[in-house]
C-alpha cells in the first residue's frame, strides 16, 4: 500500500479553467467563429405524435442567403448511445414522435435568415394518438405503437432475482411497502447544446467542436450517422459550461451541422435555443416505484422487492443502462441479502429521457431512504441507529456481486448526525420544523463499455521535454467538474513537480489518447490509473539518469519538489530540469503511457451462482458515500417548504482538490433540491412543452440556498490510484429522500411524489387535519 | 427568437415624444426597460414597425417627494431606483417591499414602473400596492393631458385605457394621512424570479384611539385579470377594533371576493387558500405597523 503523503494531491489549487472563465475569456463552441461560416437552424415538429406526409422546403431554398437544406432521408443511420437500442435517427423519417423533434434543417449565411427559412418548410402531418403516461402507453400498444418493431410501447423489460425474497419476506417483523413517483426534470446546463463542423471536401476530413461529455461516444455515432470511418473525424470540445448527463450522448446539433457542413462545403455551426434544449431533454427519467422492504426482529434488512415503470419517452437513449441502474441501486449502501427487481422502460411521446446526474439511482434511493425512515420509527428506532446497523463495510460484497472494497459510510452517517445534532432535533422541534436523514452512494466508473469491447477505458500519454515540460495527453472531457486540474495534479504528484508545471491536453480525439468520456463519474478514478503508470515510467527513465549524475543508484533516488535526492544523503540532489535536458540531448522526447481497464465483475446471484440478466450494470471499481441531514421550515398555511440548512458528509476517498470537491458536493445538492421542491416539465395533453423556459422550469435561485455544512470525511481507498473514489454524483442521491424525511418530521406527511409542492403540502394538510 | 426589423426613436424631451407617438400612432410601442416588450417581441407576439425609446427624456423620470403633498413618481423610473428609496420606505412601504421582489437583481436595473403598470400583467407586482396606495397615474398625448385613478387604468387582462398616441407619464402618491402603514406580501415557488401566484397589499389608516379602522384598502393581485379591490374587508372592518377574530373574518371575505383561475402556477383552489392566509398576514402586518407609525 502507498502512503498518504502527498503534496500535489490533497491540495485546493487554482481550477487551471478557471480565470479564463471568471474573466469571461474561455472560449465556447458558439463563440466561435470561421471563415465563410454558415448557420444552421432545425425545424420542429409541431405535433407529438403524427406521420409525416409530406415535407416541401422548395420556398425555403429559393430565399436569399439559404444554402441547403436537409431532411431526414439525408440521414437516414439510426444512433444511440447503447448499440443494442439505437433508433434515433438525426431528423424525423416518415413520423415523429415527440413535439419538438427537428424534421428539416437549413444553413444559412445567418442565423436570422436560416430562422426566417425555417417558416417557409412546409411540413404535412396525419396526427396519430399522442400516448404521455407510460401505463397508458402499454395499455394501448395493440392499438397504437410509438416503434412499429417495439411491442407493447416498451423498450425492454427486466427481472432480477437474488435469493429468495419471498421466503425472507415471510420470516420479516417489519415490512412496508409503498409507491414513490419522481418527476420529469431537465438538467439546466448553462450551456445550451451547440455545434460546428468543419467538413473539408479536398481531403474528406471532418472536424467537429461541440459543447459534449463523451467525445469518444460522439466520435462513434457520427462515424455512423455520416457513413465515414472515425479516422476520418476528429472531435474537439471547446470550453464546456456544463453537461450533467444531458450532453453524455450526442445531439442532432451535432449531426446537422456535419451534415450541412458537408452539403455546403462551408463550417456550420448550430446552436441551440433553451427552447430546444428544453424539447430535446434527455433528462431524468420519471420513474413510477413500487418498494417494499422487510426487517429482522432485530432491524436486519432481510429482502427488498422492487418493481419500475421508467416514463422514457420517445426514443432509447441510455435508457436501457438506465433502467438496470435502478434494480443494481438497491443493493447498497445497506446489506441486501434477498432482493427482486421487476422493471420496464416504456415508450411515450414525450421528449426522450436519458442520462442525468447521479443516473439511476435517485430515483429508487428516494423510496429507499424514505421506507427505512418509516420502518425506523415503525420498530421505535432512531433512523440513523437503523441506517448504521445496516450500512456496508470495507471489502462487503452484496448479493449481486458488486463489490465494495472500501467504505467510510458509517462514518458518513455518524458526522452528519453529530454536526447537525440530528438526535436532538429529531421528533422534537415544533410543528412546521423538522430534520431528515438520507444516505446514498454513487459508481466511481463502470465495468463495462457500452459497446462490446474489452480495450482500455482510458489511456494516458505524458509526454516530457525541454520545450514544454510536461504535457499530459488524453481525450477526457472537462465539462466544468474540473478533470484538466486533477490531472495535473495527480501527473504532478507523481512526477515530483508542480500543478502548474503540467499541460493538460484533453477533449480532443486526435491530440488526446483514447478516453470513453465524463460519465459515470469515472475519470478521477480511470485517468489517476493511467497516469500513475505513465508517470512511473518516465520516472523510471529519469531515475536512472539522474542516479549518473549524482552518483548513486536509481532505486535510491526520489523525486519531489522539482529536485532529485538520494533518500539516504539528501545532500545529493538536482534540478529535475536539469535531468530532462541531459536525456533529451542524449535520448530525445520522453514518453510514458498508461492504460486503465476496470476489473471485469459479473452480474451473478452469489447464492446460486447464476448469471442475471443486467447485473453487469452497476459495477464499479470503487464507490463514492454521501449522508446528508437536512432542515427545513414548512409554512403551515401556505404549504411552503423552505431548506434552512443541509448538514452533509461524504467519503469521495482521498479528495484531490478538496475546493472542487466542496464544489461538486455544494452543486449536487442545490441540483437536486430543484427536484425535491420546484422542477418539473409540464406537457399539455397534445405533448406541448408548457414551460420550455428557464423563467416558468424553476431551478432554485440563490435565494433559494441553505445554509451548507459539507465535511469530507477522512477516506482513503488503499485499491484505488491516490486513494480517490467520486464525488460529483454520491452526494445528489441524499438530498430528495433527506427533504422528504425532513417534510415528515415537520408536519407529519410523507411524500411519495415530487416535487413537493406548496400545493401538495397544504392539501396534504388540510387532510390530515380533517382526520 | 430573431426580432423583425423596426425603426427605433429616441427622443430626448417629453414634446418630441408625444409627437413621435401622435404621428406613429399603433404602428409604434414605447420601449422603456423592454424586460417584457422585447420578449413578446422575440416570441412575434408583437411586432411593432417603431419602437421609441423614452429612457433620454429626463422629465419621466425620477421620484420626487413633498412632505404633505405626497410622491411623484416618473414612469420610466427604475425599479432598482424605487427598491432602494429611504423616502418610498418611510412613507409607501407596500410598494417599496414589492420593488424589492420584481424579478431578480438584473431585472429591476433595466425595469421601469410604468412598464410594470402598461404591460398590465394580472400578476404584476406594484400594481397591487400603487392601487392600494390610492395612486393616480398621468396620461399625456400631443392632445393634451388627463389623470385617471390607477384602478380605472388598467381595465382587464394586459389591457389599460391608453389611448393611441398616449403615454403614462407619471404616478402620484397622496401624501399617507396619520397612523397610516402600508405592507406587501406575495407567494411564488421560489423567492426570487418569480411570477406571484398570488400578491397583495394592505393600505390601513387607524383612529386616534390606534385600534379603530378608520380608512382601509386591500388589493389582490394575480386572483384576478385585473388588481381586485375590496369590497367587503373595509365594510367589514372600518369603524372596527381589530382584533385577530375579525381579521380571520375579513381574510375569509378576501378569499370568497377572489376569483382565481388554475394555471401552470398554480390551481384556483390553492390561490384561494393562499388569499386567506396572505389577507390575514398582510392585515395583521398592517395593524401592527399602523399602531407604531
Ligand atoms: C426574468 C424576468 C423576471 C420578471 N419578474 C417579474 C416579477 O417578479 N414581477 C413582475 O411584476 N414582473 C416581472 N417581470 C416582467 C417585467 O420585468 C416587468 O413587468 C417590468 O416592470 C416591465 O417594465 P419595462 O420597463 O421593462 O417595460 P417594457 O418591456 O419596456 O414595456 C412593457 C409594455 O409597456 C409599454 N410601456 C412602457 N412604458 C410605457 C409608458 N410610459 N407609456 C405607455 N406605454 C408604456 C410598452 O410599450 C410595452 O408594451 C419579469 C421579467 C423578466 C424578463
Amino acid at each position: 500500500m502507498e502512503g498518504k503523503k502527498f503534496s500535489q494531491v490533497g491540495r485546493s489549487v487554482t481550477r487551471i479553467d478557471g480565470p479564463a472563465k471568471v474573466k469571461g475569456e474561455a472560449i465556447y463552441t458558439d463563440d466561435m467563429v470561421m471563415a465563410r461560416m454558415a448557420h444552421g437552424k432545425i425545424k420542429r415538429s409541431t405535433y407529438a405524435h403524427a406521420f409525416i406526409k409530406n415535407i416541401d422546403y422548395s420556398k425555403a431554398l429559393a430565399l436569399p442567403g439559404v444554402l441547403a437544406v436537409i431532411t431526414g432521408e439525408d440521414a437516414p443511420n439510426k444512433w444511440g448511445i447503447v448499440p443494442q437500442t439505437a433508433n434515433e435517427v438525426t431528423l424525423a423519417v416518415d413520423k415523429v414522435r415527440f413535439h419538438g423533434e427537428g424534421v428539416a434543417a437549413v444553413a444559412a449565411i445567418d442565423e436570422e435568415t436560416a430562422e426566417e427559412a425555417l417558416d417557409l418548410i412546409e411540413v404535412e402531418y396525419e396526427p396519430l394518438p399522442v400516448l404521455l403516461d407510460p401505463f397508458e402507453s402499454m395499455k394501448r400498444a395493440g392499438e397504437i405503437l410509438i416503434h412499429e418493431n417495439e411491442p407493447d410501447n416498451v423498450l425492454h423489460q427486466g427481472e432480477q432475482l437474488f435469493g429468495d425474497p419471498d421466503q425472507a419476506f415471510a420470516g420479516c417483523k417489519y415490512v412496508l411497502e409503498k409507491k414513490f413517483y419522481t418527476s420529469y426534470v431537465n438538467h439546466a446546463f448553462l450551456e445550451p447544446h451547440s455545434s460546428l463542423a468543419h467538413y473539408d471536401p479536398q481531403n474528406g476530413q471532418l472536424q467537429l467542436w461541440s459543447s459534449n461529455q463523451v467525445p469518444h461516444y460522439l466520435h462513434r455515432q457520427l462515424s455512423i450517422v455520416m457513413d465515414m470511418p472515425m479516422n476520418k473525424i476528429r472531435v474537439i470540445l471547446p470550453a464546456v459550461g456544463g453537461g450533467f448527463g444531458g450532453k453524455g450522448e450526442a445531439s442532432s446539433s451535432d449531426f446537422c451541422a456535419a451534415l450541412l457542413s458537408r452539403k455546403t462545403g462551408r463550417p456550420v455551426r448550430v446552436t441551440y435555443d433553451r427552447n430546444e434544449v428544453f424539447v430535446t431533454n434527455k433528462g431524468r427519467h420519471p420513474c413510477h416505484m413500487k418498494m417494499k422492504i422487510g426487517l429482522d426482529q432485530n432491524g436486519y434488512i432481510q429482502a427488498v422487492d422492487f418493481d419500475n415503470t421508467l416514463d422514457g419517452g420517445a426514443y432509447a437513449g441510455w435508457g436501457m443502462v438506465v433502467m438496470f441502474y435502478t434494480t443494481s441501486m438497491i443493493h447498497l449502501p445497506y446489506k441486501v441479502p434477498n432482493a427482486r427487481a421487476r422493471v420496464r422502460r416504456v415508450y411515450t411521446n414525450k421528449p426522450t429521457c436519458g442520462a442525468m446526474r447521479g443516473l439511476g439511482g435517485v430515483q429508487p434511493r428516494y423510496a429507499m431512504e424514505c421506507l427505512l425512515d418509516e420502518l425506523a420509527e415503525m420498530m421505535g428506532v432512531s433512523a440513523y441507529e437503523l441506517k448504521m446497523k445496516n450500512a456496508v463495510e470495507s471489502g462487503y460484497r452484496s448479493v449481486s456481486n458488486l463489490h465494495v472494497p472500501h467504505t467510510e459510510y458509517k462514518k458518513c452517517l455518524q458526522t452528519v448526525v453529530e454536526n447537525s445534532g440530528y438526535l436532538e432535533k429529531h421528533g422534537k422541534q415544533p410543528f412546521g420544523k423538522g430534520i431528515g436523514l438520507a444516505g446514498g452512494y454513487y459508481i466511481s466508473g463502470t465495468a463495462y463499455t457500452l459497446y462490446l469491447s474489452y480495450k482500455p477505458h482510458t489511456t494516458v500519454l505524458i509526454r516530457v521535454d525541454t520545450e514544454g515540460g510536461v504535457t499530459v495527453h488524453c481525450a477526457a472531457a472537462d465539462i466544468g467538474q474540473g478533470c484538466n486540474t486533477v490531472m495535473a495534479q495527480m501527473a504532478a504528484e507523481v512526477l515530483g513537480v508542480n500543478y502548474e508545471d503540467v499541460h493538460v491536453v484533453s477533449g480532443d480525439t486526435e491530440l488526446g489518447t483514447f478516453d470513453l468520456g465524463s460519465f459515470a463519474s469515472r475519470v478521477t478514478y480511470a485517468s489517476g490509473v493511467a497516469i500513475k503508470e505513465a508517470a512511473r515510467q518516465i520516472n523510471d527513465k529519469l531515475f536512472e539518469v539522474a542516479a549518473g549524475m549524482l552518483s548513486c543508484r536509481a532505486e535510491q533516488l526520489e523525486v519531489r519538489d522539482r529536485r532529485f535526492y538520494s533518500v539516504f544523503e539528501p545532500k545529493k540532489n538536482i534540478e529535475w530540469e536539469k535531468v530532462v535536458d541531459v536525456y533529451t540531448n542524449t535520448v530525445g522526447t520522453l514518453t510514458g503511457i498508461g492504460h486503465f481497464s476496470p476489473p471485469r465483475l459479473k452480474g451473478i446471484d452469489l447464492t446460486r451462482g447464476e448469471r442475471v440478466q443486467g447485473a453487469n450494470i452497476g459495477h464499479s471499481p470503487t464507490f463514492g458515500f454521501s449522508a446528508q441531514a437536512i432542515e427545513v421550515d414548512v409554512d403551515v398555511e401556505t404549504g411552503k417548504v423552505r431548506v434552512t440548512k443541509v448538514t452533509e458528509a461524504g467519503d469521495c476517498g482521498q479528495a484531490v482538490n478538496p475546493m472542487s470537491v466542496e464544489g461538486q458536493v455544494e452543486g449536487s445538492i442545490m441540483f437536486t433540491l430543484g427536484q425535491a421542491l420546484y422542477e418539473e416539465m409540464h406537457l399539455d395533453k397534445d405533448g406541448r412543452m408548457m414551460n420550455a423556459c428557464l423563467h416558468h422550469y424553476k431551478v432554485p435561485t440563490v435565494m433559494e440556498l441553505p445554509e451548507m455544512d459539507t465535511t469530507i470525511v477522512d477516506s482513503y481507498d488503499p485499491t484505488a490510484p491516490f486513494g480517490v473514489k467520486e464525488s460529483g454524483e454520491g452526494p445528489v442521491q441524499p438530498t430528495i429522500p433527506a427533504i422528504a424525511n425532513a417534510v415528515y418530521d415537520a408536519i407529519g406527511v410523507r411524500f411519495t411524489e415530487l416535487p413537493i409542492t406548496p400545493e401538495k403540502v397544504l392539501k396534504a394538510l388540510k387532510e390530515k387535519q380533517g382526520k | 427568437m430573431y426580432l423583425d426589423e423596426f425603426e427605433y426613436y429616441a427622443p430626448k424631451t417629453a414634446d418630441e415624444t408625444f409627437e413621435l407617438a401622435g404621428r406613429l400612432g399603433s404602428q409604434a410601442k414605447v420601449l422603456a426597460g423592454g424586460t417584457d416588450l422585447i420578449l413578446n417581441m422575440k416570441q412575434s407576439l408583437l411586432k411593432p414597425q417603431c419602437l421609441i425609446d423614452i429612457n433620454g427624456v429626463k422629465e419621466f423620470q425620477g421620484l420626487i417627494y413633498e412632505a404633505g403633498k405626497g410622491a411623484v413618481i416618473g414612469a420610466a423610473t427604475k425599479i432598482s431606483e424605487l427598491e432602494h428609496s429611504a423616502v418610498l420606505r418611510d412613507k409607501y412601504f407596500a410598494l417599496h417591499q414589492a420593488a424589492r421582489e420584481l424579478g431578480s437583481t438584473q431585472v429591476r436595473a433595466m425595469a421601469t414602473i410604468g412598464g410594470n403598470i402598461c404591460n398590465a400583467s394580472p400578476a404584476a407586482e406594484t400594481s397591487s400596492p400603487l392601487v392600494a396606495l390610492g395612486t393616480k397615474v398621468v396620461i399625456n398625448s400631443a392632445a393634451g393631458e388627463r389623470e385617471l385613478p390607477l384602478e380605472d387604468f388598467i381595465i382587464g387582462n394586459r389591457k389599460t385605457a391608453l389611448e393611441q398616441g398616449e403615454l403614462l407619464v407619471k404616478f402620484l402618491l397622496p401624501e399617507p394621512a396619520p397612523q397610516t402603514a402600508s405592507c406587501y406580501t406575495n407567494i411564488g415557488l421560489r423567492n426570487a424570479m418569480e411570477i406571484d401566484a398570488v400578491n397583495m397589499a394592505v393600505n390601513l389608516t387607524l383612529e386616534a384611539d390606534n385600534r379603530t379602522v378608520k380608512v382601509l384598502r386591500l388589493v389582490m393581485g394575480s386572483v384576478a385579470p385585473r388588481p381586485l379591490v375590496s369590497v367587503e374587508v373595509p365594510a367589514l372592518l372600518v369603524g372596527q377594533a381589530l382584533n385577530s377574530n375579525l381579521i380571520e373574518k375579513a381574510a375569509a371575505a378576501a378569499a370568497g371576493e377572489a376569483q382565481p383561475i388554475s394555471d401552470i402556477r398554480a390551481t384556483a383552489e390553492y390561490r384561494r387558500e393562499a388569499v386567506f392566509v396572505l389577507s390575514r398576514r398582510v392585515l395583521q402586518e398592517a395593524f401592527n405597523a399602523a399602531q407604531e407609525v
